[in-house]
């Protein structure tokens, strides 16, 4: 009688210790999708580094200002249906000063390469649209833009925020990645002459 | 006639800090929204972002509008993650349930689970064996003083 309380007790103990197992199993995988989740990866950057054009991630948005082979403000477009063009990929807000302080650069680059078959294309983020709108007027932009309230964007391009620019090839790759602000329009026709060259 | 200026001044003030503000306040509103950049509440946040945000929400306070009028237009411009809190609606509704429900499914463990620990500790204390010269001792014990 003793001998099967005892092994009663065994089962028991057995069963709360593979329990609490699991339970603490759970809880390590869901802190490691949580923090895979938050972000922080470099897998575009470290393809850039190791010599390699990462592909573009498909992310598709809204339009807030229209051009050249995009669907009306409002509408929505993806990346990849921009394939065939290169794209000098522009994130930026309204209320980020280096923003405001590039945004002539690109609009130099948009005037030289608009005819020459590039695309400079601006990605406003967390940003609200009348503001990012009144910032497009306000500094004379007429490229086009897309736009992103939420940070998803900016997560899939492993952006760490604005302003940062992404020169995508033909072939709808990642060629390069700039962080921080653009200083120089060099910086932009010096990548932009290479993919246009390209195939 | 100066103190009952000074009394009258008094129940004016006084009137003043216990009167409701009517209608919702910017404040209120901050705490239910985040900085989209920083992810913290918006109330304790200046960076550009949550300025900017700040302002959107006082402009359309002064205009009258609604709590709900005001989250909708952020929602619809930043998304869900705007909120501080999520909505008591759809599949947002299981942040809410589940808490509560661990709270009280933990509440009806309890009476289990000591009843449990006090069955082991019972189980772990075994009756001393008494000798057969103390069992009869304690049986002369108790015959002597019966009930």
């Amino acid at each position: 009688m003793v001998e099967a309380d005892d092994s009663g007790s065994d089962r028991r103990r057995l069963i709360g210790l593979i329990a609490g197992g699991v339970a603490t199993l759970l809880i390590i995988v869901l802190l490691v999708v949580g923090l895979a989740a938050s972000g922080g990866t470099t897998a575009i950057d470290d393809a850039l580094v190791s010599g390699q054009r990462p592909p573009a991630p498909d992310i598709t948005l809204p339009v807030l200002v229209s051009g050249p082979g995009l669907p009306p403000a409002g509408q929505r477009v993806s990346l990849s249906s921009l394939k065939g063009t290169p794209v000098v990929l522009n994130l930026w807000a309204s209320w980020c000063g280096p923003c405001r302080d590039e945004a002539p650069i690109f609009e130099t680059a948009w005037e030289r390469y608009r005819g020459k078959g590039a695309l400079v294309l601006g990605l406003d983020l967390q940003d609200l649209s009348g503001n990012a709108l009144e910032f497009l007027r306000e500094n004379g932009i007429t490229y086009p833009s897309l736009r992103d309230g939420t940070d998803a964007s900016k997560r899939d391009l492993e952006a760490t925020g604005v302003p940062e620019t992404y020169i995508i090839d033909k072939r709808g790759r990642i060629a390069l990645h700039i962080t921080g602000q653009v200083t120089e329009l060099r910086q932009l026709t010096v990548p932009l002459d290479q993919v246009l060259a390209e195939k | 006639m100066r103190r009952s200026l000074a009394v009258v001044l008094l129940i004016f003030a006084l009137a003043a800090a216990v009167t409701p503000a009517l209608g919702v306040t910017s404040q209120e509103i901050y705490r239910e929204t985040r900085c989209p950049t920083c992810n913290t509440p918006l109330d304790i946040s200046n960076s550009p972002a949550a300025l900017d945000i700040k302002e959107f929400i006082a402009v359309r306070v002064a205009k009258g509008q609604s709590e709900d009028q005001i989250l909708d237009a952020l929602v619809a411009e930043f998304g869900r993650e705007v909120l501080a809190t999520p909505p008591k609606s759809g599949f947002d509704l299981v942040a809410w349930i589940v808490p509560i429900l661990l709270v009280v499914v933990g509440l009806g463990a309890i009476p289990f689970v000591t009843r449990a620990w006090a069955r082991k500790r019972a189980g772990d204390a075994p009756a001393p064996e008494i000798s057969p010269e103390d069992a009869a001792l304690l049986e002369d014990e108790l015959r002597k003083h019966p009930g």
